[in-house]
């Protein structure tokens, strides 16, 4: 009788004490695995093509002189936005000149540019695949939301220690958290489709394919571009995160000022990175605006 | 061109289930209630000639917009066949066919003008005009030239440019109507094309319509739920009820005859002045109502017997040789002639003793206002020039009031 009340009560004040799962043992193992088996096959299959990416960004946007490079910024809000954006865009960008850290946003741009291609070249057929086959999309969702949730400072240790340190690990992180974006828009975008457009479509004998491209893709494109625009946007806010496993520009300077509490270079930084998102954002809006889908939606 | 045989679509879980409960025709609410399957279409058979205007008429939910998306299947039917008569090859069943021929039917020889217009916005309209050649692969240049073409056909031309939501409702559904005769086929299927416009452009439209068809004798299915508009532009119209098709005629006789009492609840509104003909309500020479009186040079004459004084005189071969009211001879005179002379002219109260003569085929509207020149009935001749019968008072009145012609005793 004493023996099970006293059970009862361990039970109640303990009651994990009875099972331990070793995760973090499991995690451990896993990752070594991983490690063990795909450090080469990562080394030397996905890291030269993305610091390829990367480095050619780079120097074409390092060989613009500054001056050109402000003007064609002008000239890009222009086009794309209004003579306003073009405005904030060239005072954006004239600033972060005289803040004195140029470099650092080309190096910051270059890397977001990278990560966006990236982006852009896996998540536009997985959106487009999704919206294809429900059975596809059922698989790819959970994996997307763990993308997106899992805090990027998890998967910096794994990806350092695949691709080692540097860029390469920051933009193979920044490419994971920011994808998602555009695999789901597109996904909706093409789903949201007018159901009247596509059985046009079909009845003047169109193919799958040309029904994508003629109609489904077109007609998605605003909904596409907002997702790219997102995908700009958290790529952005990675690139701090992904200064601390050595990748360079804007963030770094973040990251280098916080580490020698040298508030004026953190914000220096920041206020950089603040205005290149502002401009970014205001631009590929624009730009999703001129898609052919939205000025002429039906009424 | 279009034959449809049995055709019958269930929508649900599983059609053939309910398949022979359609067999032992059973209705729509008891297959729904027995299977829970819904019945679209319900073993419907017609046949479309080349060139005509074939009208699908019902009210929503009958299965016409269902019955018209199997004939392209871009709804399958659950049974039966629908056989299309290439010119080239022959017939062919539609049913039977495979992605790739069916892809190749609906770029040749159908295409399909809808309700609400589903014109692509991010198209310009020659580039939504041209869209079926596009896929079928067509150049560039003869795109623009087949586009303009078309364009102008629908008085369009000097829209090309412009993108459809700046357009409006009847000028986009030109624009569709473009799109469907661009890639010439032959079968132009429009489903309630028409509904969506304003009462004055749809007229418009119907009449546009006429005429383009009048130059291309396409073969159309037509979809409405105006029987109005039915009778107005269809050769052939078929009304629909829950699926099955309850009549097929030409629109004099669904009107004069309706088959069933949803039929005959639809007609009672019709118009009939536009639709019923003169040879249907025109009391025959042959019936009893007409005795003789005399013969004079080979000419035999008689009259109606409530009219004594009013003589018709037709010759061995049944010709109208002569009307004589009280013995004066009255002039002859086609009712084309009359019509041509007092066009754009009031009603007047002077009517003169004219025998006018109309054909059979001309409406009741054409005789009332031939009515207003004279105060005789109007005499109706055959196509080989006999004189069949008379029109007074009281065959227009029971052909406008009672939609009934001539029926001999």
């Amino acid at each position: 009788m004493g023996e099970s009340l006293e059970f009862l009560r361990t039970l109640m004040n303990d009651p994990f004490g009875f099972l331990d799962i070793p995760v973090r043992q499991i995690i451990t193992d896993i990752v070594n695995w991983i490690v063990a088996n795909f450090r080469d096959f990562s080394r030397t299959y996905i890291s030269p093509p993305v610091r390829g990416v990367m480095n050619g960004v780079q120097s074409a946007l390092s060989a613009i002189p500054p001056g050109i490079f402000l003007i064609g910024i002008f000239l890009l809000g222009w086009w794309a936005a209004s003579w306003r954006i073009a405005v904030f865009s060239i005072v954006s960008f004239a600033l972060i000149g005289f803040m004195g850290v140029w470099d650092q946003m080309i190096i910051t741009l270059s890397l977001v540019v990278t990560a966006v291609f990236f982006c852009v070249l896996f998540g536009l057929p997985l959106g487009i695949l999704s919206s294809r086959s429900d059975r596809f999309y059922a698989v790819l969702r959970p994996v997307l939301d763990i993308m997106q949730t899992t805090p990027p400072f998890v998967y910096l240790v794994p990806a350092v220690m695949l691709f080692s340190i540097g860029n390469v690990p920051g933009l193979i992180a920044t490419i994971i958290f920011a994808m998602p974006p555009v695999i789901r828009l597109t996904n909706l975008g093409i789903r949201q489709v007018n159901s009247e457009f596509i059985e046009a479509a079909v009845a003047f004998g169109s193919s799958r394919r040309q029904i994508l491209w003629k109609v489904q893709f077109p007609l998605a494109l605003p909904t596409i571009m907002a997702g790219l625009n997102q995908t700009i946007m958290l790529s952005l806010s990675m690139v701090v995160i992904a200064a601390i496993i050595g990748a360079g520009g804007l963030g770094l300077e973040v990251y280098a000022g916080l580490e020698r509490l040298n508030i004026g270079q953190a914000f220096v930084g920041g206020i950089g990175i603040v205005l290149l998102a502002m401009v970014l954002d205001r631009v590929t809006q624009g730009l999703g605006e001129k898609a052919p889908g939205v000025r002429h939606k039906a009424d | 061109m279009i034959r449809a045989e049995n055709l019958s679509k269930i929508f649900g879980s599983d059609p053939e289930a309910a398949l022979p409960l359609l067999e032992q025709g059973k209705t729509k609410d008891e297959i729904r209630d027995e299977t829970g399957q819904t019945v679209g279409v319900n073993n419907a058979s017609f046949d479309i000639q080349p060139g005509e205007i074939f009208a699908i008429m019902g009210l929503s939910g009958c299965g016409k917009s269902t019955l018209i998306r199997c004939i392209n299947r871009i709804i399958d039917p659950t049974a039966g066949k629908i056989f299309f008569k290439d010119p080239e090859q022959g017939e062919q069943d539609i049913t039977d066919l495979n992605a790739d021929q069916l892809r190749s039917l609906r770029r040749r020889h159908m295409s399909m003008v809808f309700q609400h217009f589903a014109l692509f916005p991010h198209r310009t309209v020659l580039s939504n005009a041209t869209y079926g050649l596009e896929i079928q692969g067509r150049s560039n240049d003869e795109r623009r030239v087949r586009g303009q073409e078309v364009l102008e056909m629908v008085g369009l031309d000097q829209w090309a440019h412009a993108y459809p939501p700046e357009l409006s409702g009847g000028m986009q559904q030109r624009v569709g109507l473009a799109r469907a005769l661009a890639t010439d086929a032959e079968v132009l299927l429009m489903d309630e094309p028409f509904s969506a416009l304003d009462p004055l452009i749809k007229v418009d439209m119907q009449q546009e319509l006429k005429k383009i068809q009048r130059e291309l004798q396409r073969t159309v299915l037509f979809i409405t739920h105006d029987l109005d508009e039915a009778m107005r532009i269809g050769d052939h119209i078929a009304i629909m009820e829950e699926g099955r098709i309850v009549q097929i005629g030409s629109p004099e006789q669904i009107l004069v005859n309706p088959r069933t009492d949803y039929v005959a609840k639809f007609v009672e509104h019709a118009d009939p002045t536009g639709v019923i003909t003169a040879g249907t309500i025109a009391l025959p020479f042959e019936s009893d109502a007409f005795e003789p009186s005399g013969e004079r040079d080979g000419i035999r004459y008689s009259h109606h017997r409530d009219h004594p004084e009013i003589r018709y005189g037709r010759d061995r071969d049944g010709r109208l040789r002569g009307v004589t009211v009280e013995d004066r001879e009255a002039p002859l005179k086609p009712l084309e002639q009359i019509l041509d002379a007092a066009e754009g002219a009031r009603a007047t109260r002077l009517r003169d003793e004219i025998a006018i003569t109309c054909p059979e085929g001309a409406v009741l509207r054409q005789v009332l206002r031939g009515r207003l020149h004279s105060t005789l009935p109007v005499i109706v001749t055959t196509a080989d020039g006999r004189a069949r019968g008379l029109i007074d008072d009281p065959e227009l009145i029971n052909g406008i009031l009672e939609k009934r012609g001539y029926v001999a005793p």
